[in-house]
């Protein structure tokens, strides 16, 4: 499957592979959860089992995310993606408000792109 | 251990007595769960509220290079604009459009949007039961399901607890639909824009997903198992990366890390 071979395979091609190959595998997780969960307390020591796996889940993806950068986050050196997310996280704690953490983040990396890209 | 009980009495409203929007909504016959009341509407958009001053924004922006990323795979953009309102989890859409430009075989294809997708099932679980009320119905839940992705999961956990138990339910519809109605737009718009940024501003975008999910996460951890979960994940992800190779990183750093951090969090709780 390629883009010219997607492009020349009619109309409703491209709708029904984003609902038969992505929603379907994706949307069956979320369904399985609601009969898992059924009749579980939110208190219920495996949920806080599940819970933990779900947060240890997240910042492996948020590693990954750091280690092995998608596109041009690349070209930023790996120290200049740790600390904006270090900057985030001070600016986030002195303030408690998300949305100071995220910008002082973004202001801390988008500075360090630039003069990585100008260097 | 934990510090918030099932029903937290609500922190922003003020102690009005007994007219209260919750204690109208216990009187309801069971089974009335579709009916809707003016304190349901009012849940509902300030959950909408909520979220447009900040999460909907991060999320809008950060699903800008879904769309590009389907255009670049030779996707239609109203393709790209469905993949979002019906898959909603953009490291789905991402791998589902990506490996379909690189021109992997369709079962390869789903199964690897499927694997990615697994960490939907513990985060699922551990939203559901805090947005259940009695006499709900299977359509509420699935639907309730459907948008639980990365940042509904943390936002929700940090933002549904302490509010009444009967206004949950339409906040998280408000704030979900929110977020769902700002990434419609900025798929599509990132659909015939992205691309002609800078490489700064284009590395910012990317950076969104990471520096919110950790801030998200700092902000909602509530025990000592939450803080050894994120630091376990965080240290295992890239080792397994190593060990394991990319399919089953993610999965073995999260079952490992967040079972050492539950049993961190049994031990010091029960020696305290």
């Amino acid at each position: 499957m390629n883009a010219d071979a997607l492009a020349g395979a009619g109309l409703w091609w491209p709708y029904l592979l984003v609902i038969v190959v992505g929603f379907l595998p994706s949307e069956v997780w979320r369904v399985v959860a609601v009969f898992l969960s059924r009749g579980l307390d939110e208190q219920s020591e495996i949920l806080q089992w599940v819970r933990a796996v779900a947060i240890a889940l997240l910042a492996g993806v948020i590693a990954k995310l750091l280690f092995t950068p998608p596109g041009v986050l690349a070209a930023v050196p790996l120290a200049g993606r740790l600390v904006p997310i270090a900057v985030g996280v001070a600016g986030y704690l002195a303030t408690r408000r998300a949305i100071v953490g995220v910008l002082a983040g973004e202001a801390a990396l988008v500075a360090i792109a630039w003069w990585a890209d100008s260097n | 251990m934990r510090p918030n009980p099932p029903h937290v009495s609500p922190r922003r409203r003020p102690a009005t007595g007994s007219g209260s929007a919750s204690a109208l909504v216990y009187k309801r016959p069971m089974g009335a769960g579709n009916t809707e009341t003016s304190s349901d509407r009012a849940a509902f958009w300030r959950g909408a509220r909520d979220a447009m001053i900040l999460t909907a924004w991060v999320l809008g922006f950060s699903i800008l290079g879904v769309g590009s990323l389907a255009r670049d795979a030779g996707f239609p953009a109203g393709a790209a604009v469905l993949s979002t309102i019906i898959m909603w989890a953009g490291p789905a859409q991402t791998i589902f459009f990506a490996s379909i430009a690189a021109g992997a075989s369709l079962p390869v294809v789903a199964f690897a949007v499927t694997l990615s997708s697994i960490r939907l099932l513990p985060m699922t679980m551990a939203i559901l039961p805090l947005l259940r009320r009695p006499g709900q119905g299977l359509a509420t839940q699935l639907g309730a399901a459907h948008f639980v992705a990365v940042t509904m999961w943390v936002e929700g956990l940090r933002r549904v607890p302490p509010l009444p138990a009967a206004e949950r339910v339409p906040y998280f519809f408000g704030f979900a639909n929110a977020c769902l109605v700002v990434c419609t737009i900025t798929t599509y718009v990132g659909y015939f824009l992205l691309g002609a940024l800078p490489l700064p501003l284009a590395a910012g975008l990317l950076f969104l997903t990471p520096v919110f999910f950790t801030v998200s996460l700092v902000a909602g951890a509530r025990s000592l198992s939450d803080w050894a979960a994120m630091a376990l994940g965080g240290i295992l992800a890239p080792l397994c990366n190593v060990l394991l190779g990319k399919d089953l990183d993610l999965l073995a750093a999260g079952l490992i890390g967040g079972t050492a951090a539950y049993l961190v969090g049994k031990t010091a709780g029960a020696r305290r």
